[in-house]
């Protein structure tokens, strides 16, 4: 197996090496370092200056000109989210109910954690409801001839050319007048695989498509049903587009704002875009633990999208070379 | 399952099974319409009411007055225009952007595969912290971004990044750029990979210089992930509210006051569903005509 891999990397590398298409040699290393750190700087530099903001004071935090790197470390904001106890405020301890001190912690805090039980929530069952619901349709539309298959494929694929905002007012009224949903995580889970089926649909088809029919066919003689076909020959071969659509699929959920904004309205529902949404324009709350939430809402799509990057890419680009 | 024999196999590709096609496709189809095609035609069916939720009791079949009150609503017009200015902005930017990029990481170079792999982290940032991100880089009092230019000199003092109206709209741009470019410069790194090594050899031997090369046979080759990347993101920035909701709420004045902020204040400001209606329905017409426009384009030149 590392030998296998290595052999691999080293033909990548002799391949890559080979490879040299555009820049002179000539202060190439210099060229490609500083491209390296403007690179760096604009991509990362982002989110660095957010997680340090949420790591400092509110006093370090305005100072003029910014800290690069933070004077103090406090993890005050981040114990205010994940531990939060309401302080009585008195006559004694009146700093805490206080902003100008930034020490103050505004009540909405105490949203956060449960924003963040909600967004996992809704982002696991839509994940998991969105793959299942592709998986069938798109089997059948890659490998069975049926009337209609046309007529079906441009229905899944037409309703993702329809822009969300223009979703909002139809669905708060469907949601409101006909599923008496409003304001649930199951009305968040219904409205995101309508975001996320057609995606998932196309890509898993172009994965389809690419394995040969024999296979299933082979399976069909000896008398499989298309069920079984599916899990036991399309779902092995397919295993990089299926879990490429999990990630999509809880990322898309994990992002969403406008319709979570629309259907829900108390912290029954609430995503954590909508509760971080209500910081930004609340100005009693400090600009650390804004940033804190930040990186409370950054962290697990950004772990997951580095940690499954192979099949992200490849999810993303399939098809594209092909147009 | 429906009873289906397999049968032998025909001179068709695919087996012919409507029963279980059906079955199988039914799941995935009952929750499209129930939340995307019958919201759509619901939509339509509000924009021809007088519908104002302040004024629940009283809801006038108006035929198509929504749509022509909007054609003679000045504010539309400056929405519209404010909504083209932005996609081409946005999605001019990611392109050259992603093109230097993926230029860029095609090198081959030590450590050209984490830099790859840190292009996921804007792509996955979700775009409402992205926008309270650049909100609070480009803050006027604590931002980085008067910060960093005061440091290097560039300015002399602190400026109101986004309360100008007219940067405004390109600040807001460059935030989604930002969070756009990673997807478009790994679609033209694919792309790029694709391309045989032996043209450019090729073109060295006859001599042709960096930029020829660049020219004559990277650019031409970028061609159907340049088109991926421009119907994709003209779609995406068309219809993005998140990054206004959050930055500047269609200001300052009406600066950054797009389409889709139009349809929020209509409905649910204003409480005008059947306007909101009207607005969305123009605003959804718009996309599959500019969509189609493109697949044509697409289709007709590869």
């Amino acid at each position: 197996m590392t030998t296998a891999s290595q052999t691999r990397s080293n033909i990548e590398r002799h391949v890559a090496v080979r490879r040299k298409p555009l820049l002179p040699a000539v202060g190439r290393r210099a060229l490609l370092l500083s491209l390296s750190v403007l690179f760096l700087a604009y991509v990362i530099g982002p989110v660095y200056w957010v997680f340090v903001s949420s790591i400092q004071s509110e006093a370090d935090l305005v100072s003029v000109p910014p800290n690069w790197v933070p004077d103090d470390v406090t993890l005050q904001n981040f114990h205010a989210i994940f531990f939060y106890d309401a302080k009585e405020v008195t006559y004694e301890s009146r700093r805490i109910g206080d902003p100008a001190t930034g020490d103050f912690i505004p009540t909405a805090a105490q949203n956060l954690l449960p924003a963040l039980y909600n967004s996992v929530y809704v982002g696991v069952w839509v994940a998991i409801l969105n793959v299942l619901l592709s998986l069938t349709a798109a089997y059948a539309i890659a490998r069975i001839r049926f009337r209609g298959r046309r007529p079906t494929l441009y229905l899944i694929l037409v309703t993702r050319a329809i822009p969300d905002i223009a979703l909002v007012v139809p669905l708060f009224l469907v949601m409101r007048n006909f599923l008496d949903i409003v304001n649930t995580r199951e009305s968040l889970i219904i409205t995101y695989l309508a975001v996320t089926v057609p995606f998932t649909v196309f890509i898993l088809i172009n994965y389809f498509e690419s394995i040969p029919a024999d296979l299933g066919k082979a399976a069909r003689v000896d008398g499989c049903s298309h069920l079984q076909v599916l899990r036991h020959v399309y779902l092995p071969v397919g295993m990089p587009a299926v879990v490429a659509s999990l990630l999509f699929a809880f990322l898309t959920s994990w992002n969403e704002f406008v319709l979570a904004l629309m259907l829900t309205s108390t912290i029954a529902a609430q995503t954590l875009p909508i509760v971080i949404s209500g910081f930004v324009f609340d100005f009693t709350t400090s600009f650390s633990l804004v940033n804190a939430a930040g990186v409370v809402a950054i962290v697990p799509p950004v772990v997951l999208a580095i940690l499954f990057e192979r099949y992200i890419v490849s999810g993303l680009t399939a098809g594209a070379v092909k147009g | 399952m429906t009873s289906s024999i397999a049968r032998p196999a025909s001179r068709f590709r695919l087996s012919y099974d409507s029963g279980s096609a059906i079955f199988l496709v039914a799941p995935a189809v009952l929750v499209l319409g129930l939340v995307a095609v019958y919201p759509i035609g619901y939509s339509f069916y509000n924009s021809l009411f007088d519908l104002n939720l302040a004024r629940p009791h009283r809801v006038p079949f108006v035929w198509f007055d929504n749509y022509a009150k909007l054609f003679h609503d000045p504010q539309f017009w400056i929405a519209v225009r404010r909504t083209t200015v932005y996609t081409l902005v946005t999605v001019i930017g990611t392109a050259l952007l992603a093109l230097g990029v993926a230029l860029f990481l095609n090198e081959a170079f030590r450590g050209r595969r984490i830099l790859a792999a840190l292009l996921l982290v804007p792509w996955a940032t979700p775009s409402i912290v992205n926008g309270l991100m650049w909100k609070w880089i480009y803050d006027p009092t604590y931002g980085l971004l008067n910060g960093l230019l005061l440091t290097l000199g560039i300015i002399e003092k602190y400026q109101v990044w986004l309360g100008d109206p007219n940067l405004t709209i390109f600040l807001i741009a460059q935030a989604a750029i930002w969070k756009q470019m990673p997807l478009a410069a790994i679609l033209l790194l694919v792309t790029m990979k694709s391309i045989p090594d032996d043209l450019y050899r090729a073109a060295k031997v006859d001599g042709a210089t960096v930029l020829q090369r660049f020219w004559h046979i990277t650019l031409p080759a970028l061609k159907p992930g340049f088109m991926l990347v421009f119907v994709y993101e003209t779609m995406i920035s068309i219809r993005h509210f998140d990054l206004f909701a959050i930055m500047t709420q269609g200001g300052p004045g009406d600066a950054s006051f797009t389409i889709s902020w139009q349809i929020y204040i209509e409905s649910f400001r204003s409480l005008k569903f059947g306007m909101g209606s009207a607005l969305s329905f123009v605003l959804a017409l718009a996309t599959l005509i500019l969509s189609y426009l493109f697949i044509r384009l697409l289709s007709r030149k590869l």
